[in-house]
Order: structure tokens, then C-alpha cells, then sequence
């Protein structure tokens, strides 16, 4: 049996999982829904720190961190699925698509939060 | 019989030998209320009809050896009592994920050479006799493979396992939890030598982490956490690969 390359896919995978569910509830609650259904003067004022904060470079790499590997963790998990529901016929167009959406979900996280 | 209820088991009926097809035969029994799928199975065996074919030893969940579907779950059928599935049918087949033998005896040997595959013992170059005394091991140590190490051979996560019916090469999870529980042990030192079966695309990566093995599992062996454990240990093992000069590579 050959040593897998596996080994990398799952790690972007078990990296993304964990800084998900450690980032990704309290991202939702507070976009999703402190700040729209704040007050609107107070609402501009935390929208206002919240870009500051999102200026910090810090701030950023961690937030490409997160949506990039979170990317990496649905492709993972989405490529598996598909394997599972009996797809395995095309492993490797599957792995293309999947990590290639990955790879340009990534780029675009770093393109879009380096702009902020 | 003292029966006091009654219920209808249909079970799996096979015989290769003969060249006939499967079918499911159908026996009521009446049962006692502290009487389990086995014990039925027994009852229609010696009372009706003895050309049942099926295995069991202790009647106590130790042995593993009377692993079985039932109403399409793996369950041991010595731990499944017959009341929790009134008013029935049951129905009873071998286990999934396996050639049939006869009836509802499976064909371990797949099962067996996995085993072995993942050399399930203790490997150490300086064997002590023991006049030198054991090697001891702190409670932590213990604790680090000891869930790992309470597996009985059931094969009832095999039969739980998707990946098993769609890639046949794969370890298995049984295998992979054997292997993990001796990479584990402080006493061991042959992960080396288990890393090729166990690092394959048919060893850790072949999981896809249903979790089904740990959910039938009777002894709470945690197949899937410790395939997830040999997952990190071996994306470590990666990692070191890829950062060593390409002359140090084993």
C-alpha cells in the first residue's frame, strides 16, 4: 500500500473543522444577527470598530485562516459524500472540482479581506 | 415451553452447496421474557429445525462470535432481547459486509488476514525475559490505549461500516483501532512497521468518518476515535516526511 497524500487534504480539512467550529457560530451571530437587529446608531458605531479591528493584519490572517480552511473543509467532506454515494468511478474529477473550488475560495478570501 | 408471548422470527436461510437461491424462512416462537434473539435461534435449532446453521459460544457478550442482523442492524444476539422487538416479525440474517458461509454464518478469513495485517502485537527490538520483571506502566499510559483494547472480534462494525460495502480492499475499522491500540502502548515500538497497511488509501484515509463502527459497537471500543488518533499521528508523520532532505526519507 502506497503512503497517501490523503494525509495533506485531511489536515487542511481537521484544520478547518476546528477554527469552524471554534469562529464560525459567533461570526454568524454577530453578522447575522446582533448587528442587524441592533439599534442603527449603535449598530454603525460597532460596524465602525468592527472595520477597525478588521484592518489589523493580525485580524486578517486569521480571518483568511478561517474561511479559507473552512473551504478546505467542506471540500473534503462534500468529496467523500460523493465518493460514499457511490461516485467512486470518478475519484478524480470529484478531487478536482472540490479542492479547486477550495483553492478559489481561499485565493478569494485572501483577495477580499486584504482589501478591508 | 413456558412461553408466555409469542413473536415470529424470519431468518436468512442459505446454503451454496445446494446452488438454491436465499430466502427468509419464517418460525414463531413463544418466548420467556428474559429470552434473547439467541436464545430463540437455539430453541428453533433444537426444537424445529436443526438444519439452522449459525455460531455463538458464551451467551454472555464476550466471545463475538454471534454477531448478527437484526432487523438490519449488527447486533450481538446474545444482548438482544427478544421483548424489545415485540410485537416482531424479527428479522435475522448474517452479517453485512461479509460472504455467507451458510445461512447466518458469515466467512471470517477476510476478517482474520486484516488482523494480521497490522502485526496486532507488541514489536520491540530489546525483549526482556522475565526475570528481568515486566514493563510497568503509569495509569495514564494504560488509559491511552485500554478503550481500544476491549474488542472481541465481532465484526459487528465491519458490518456497520458504509465504506466497507463500497471499497472491499478497505482495513476496516476493527483492524485499524487494533493497530492504533498498539501504537498507543508505551511497551510497543513497531508503529514503523505497521505504518504501511495502516497509512494506506485502504488503511485510515479508506474512512470517511461515518461513526457507525463506534455507534454498534458492543464493547465501546471507539473504532472511530482511534482511526481519528492514527489520522493525526499519521498527518504528522506526513508532515515530518515532507520537510525532511529527500535523502533522510525511509
Amino acid at each position: 500500500m502506497s503512503r497517501s497524500n490523503e494525509a495533506f487534504w485531511w489536515s487542511l480539512f481537521a484544520a478547518g473543522g476546528v477554527l469552524g467550529a471554534l469562529f464560525i457560530p459567533v461570526l454568524v451571530l454577530l453578522t447575522g444577527f446582533w448587528l442587524p437587529t441592533a439599534d442603527p446608531v449603535e449598530a454603525a458605531e460597532h460596524y465602525t470598530h468592527l472595520v477597525e479591528l478588521l484592518g489589523r493584519w493580525p485580524v486578517k490572517i486569521l480571518l483568511i485562516a478561517v474561511i479559507g480552511l473552512s473551504c478546505f473543509m467542506c471540500a473534503h467532506r462534500i468529496r467523500h459524500t460523493l465518493m460514499d454515494l457511490g461516485l467512486r468511478g470518478h475519484a478524480r474529477a470529484i478531487s478536482l472540482a472540490c479542492y479547486g473550488a477550495a483553492i478559489l475560495g481561499a485565493l478569494a478570501s485572501v483577495l477580499l479581506v486584504a482589501r478591508i | 415451553m413456558a412461553g408466555e408471548k409469542r413473536i415470529t422470527l424470519e431468518i436468512f436461510r442459505y446454503n451454496p452447496e445446494d446452488g438454491g437461491e436465499p430466502f427468509f424462512q419464517s418460525y414463531e416462537v413463544e418466548y420467556l421474557n428474559h429470552w434473547v434473539v439467541l436464545d430463540a435461534i437455539n430453541w428453533i435449532k433444537d426444537e424445529i429445525d436443526g438444519t439452522i446453521a449459525h455460531r455463538w459460544t458464551c451467551r454472555m457478550g464476550v466471545c463475538g462470535s454471534c454477531g448478527m442482523m437484526v432487523n438490519g442492524e449488527p447486533k450481538l444476539s446474545c444482548h438482544s432481547l427478544l421483548r424489545d422487538y415485540a410485537p416482531g416479525p424479527v428479522r435475522v440474517e448474517p452479517l453485512q459486509h461479509f460472504p455467507v458461509e451458510k445461512d447466518l454464518m458469515i466467512d471470517k478469513s477476510g476478517f482474520m488476514e486484516r488482523l494480521a495485517e497490522v502485526k496486532p502485537y507488541i514489536i520491540r527490538d530489546d525483549v526482556n525475559d522475565t526475570g528481568n520483571g515486566e514493563y510497568l506502566q503509569t495509569p495514564a499510559q494504560i488509559a491511552a490505549y485500554h478503550e481500544h483494547s476491549m474488542c472481541i472480534n465481532c465484526m459487528l462494525c465491519y458490518a456497520g461500516c458504509p465504506v466497507m460495502s463500497l471499497e472491499p480492499a478497505f482495513l476496516g475499522p476493527a483492524a485499524l483501532a487494533l493497530g492504533q491500540r498498539y501504537n498507543l502502548d508505551s511497551r510497543d515500538k513497531g508503529q514503523a512497521e505497521r505504518v504501511d497497511a495502516m497509512s494506506g488509501d485502504e488503511g485510515l484515509w479508506g474512512c470517511t468518518f461515518v461513526g457507525e463502527c463506534s455507534v454498534v459497537c458492543p464493547k465501546h471500543v471507539d473504532p472511530a476515535g482511534a482511526i481519528q488518533k492514527g489520522k493525526i499521528a499519521a498527518a504528522k508523520q506526513w508532515y515530518a516526511n515532507f520537510i525532511k532532505p529527500k535523502g533522510a526519507k525511509k
